[in-house]
């Protein structure tokens, strides 16, 4: 009989930290995932203006790597915008860095290549990537 | 000669008044709000493209699903999966007329927008108010409203149903400058 309540205590505790760590899990770390497609700032945009849908199915929620010229770097507090020039007019991709980016984001310069990793949300005017971290700039 | 100086002119106001029609930003805020007695849901999207042209007074905002970020990550997962499926319906959008567009002044007032917003794929009709000033730099609107979950199809599950309200305040904080290109 006691063995059996031991049980059900251990199940019991047992549920309750995994509903709890499954509550509290926390974000996706940009920094530490693989990459899952690697990509000019031209291509993807391409991808996008020419196939909406398509390109959907192909980038959302992917961690993807771009390469691009800096057509500009906007500040919102210390959050950092860095938008890549594509042979589009009017289009660009568009990053938007996590707050601990901010040194590294400071130091980019326009006409700068650079590479930067971030989750692909979709396509409005420009491809807008989220949480983006800065993989290298030369 | 005459006639070519009177062209550029012409070219030159039509160009002039092509960068005073438009008003546009790519990084307008909207974030909901979701208050029951067990815990509020909040979560914020700071990528809205809004734009309105000046002349005709009509607005047009679109936006990512998948740029909503939530405090908690099983949150952010549920409403992109479950809710919202932003797979399928990967924008939200609203269109619609300023109502006295013309009488915006450099002073804050309350103006109305009436339109249609899509949400989840489905488009209900609704009347926002929002404070509006406008000067040649910017055009800020700000404001609230409260949608229902049931007007545009999202269910959830009645397991979590006390901890999702029904009525969904969404706040938005829209700054948009001249657009010239």
């Amino acid at each position: 009989m006691k063995k059996i309540t031991i049980y059900i205590l251990i199940i019991g505790l047992l549920s309750i930290f995994i509903g709890y760590t499954m509550y509290h899990k926390p974000h996706i770390n940009v920094a530490e995932k693989p990459v899952d497609i690697a990509i000019t700032a031209n291509i993807l945009f391409a991808d996008f203006s020419s196939d909406e849908t398509k390109a959907n199915t192909k980038y959302l929620n992917k961690i993807i790597a771009v390469k691009g010229k800096v057509a500009n770097v906007e500040f919102n507090g210390e959050k950092a915008a860095i938008s890549l020039q594509t042979e589009d007019d009017f289009g660009s991709v568009v990053c938007y860095l996590v707050q601990d980016e901010f040194k590294k984001s400071a130091e980019i310069k326009e006409g700068q290549e650079v590479i930067l990793k971030g989750i692909c949300t979709g396509f409005l005017m420009d491809v807008i990537l989220v949480k983006c971290v800065v993989m290298n700039s030369k | 000669m005459k006639i070519v100086s009177t062209f550029f002119m012409c070219l030159f106001l039509v160009s002039f008044t092509n960068g005073q029609e438009r008003f546009l930003t790519k990084k307008g805020m909207i974030s909901f709000f979701s208050e029951t007695p067990i815990e509020n849901i909040e979560a914020q999207n700071n990528q809205v493209l809004s734009v309105v042209d000046a002349t005709s007074g009509k607005m047009a905002i679109a936006i990512l699903m998948k740029s909503f970020m939530f405090k908690k990550a099983l949150m952010q997962e549920h409403f992109n999966e479950n809710y919202v499926e932003s797979d399928k319906y990967p924008k939200a959008t609203f269109k619609g007329d300023i109502i006295d567009f013309e009488t915006i002044t450099t002073s804050e007032r309350s103006i109305a927008i009436k339109g249609n917003l899509t949400i989840h794929g489905k488009t209900k009709e609704i009347t926002i108010k929002a404070l509006t000033k406008k000067t040649d730099a910017v055009l800020e609107m700000t404001g609230d409203f409260f949608i229902n979950l049931t007007d545009f199809d999202v269910k959830i599950p009645s397991i979590v149903k006390n901890n999702i309200s029904e009525k969904i305040k969404v706040s938005f904080r829209l700054y948009h400058k001249p657009y010239n290109k």
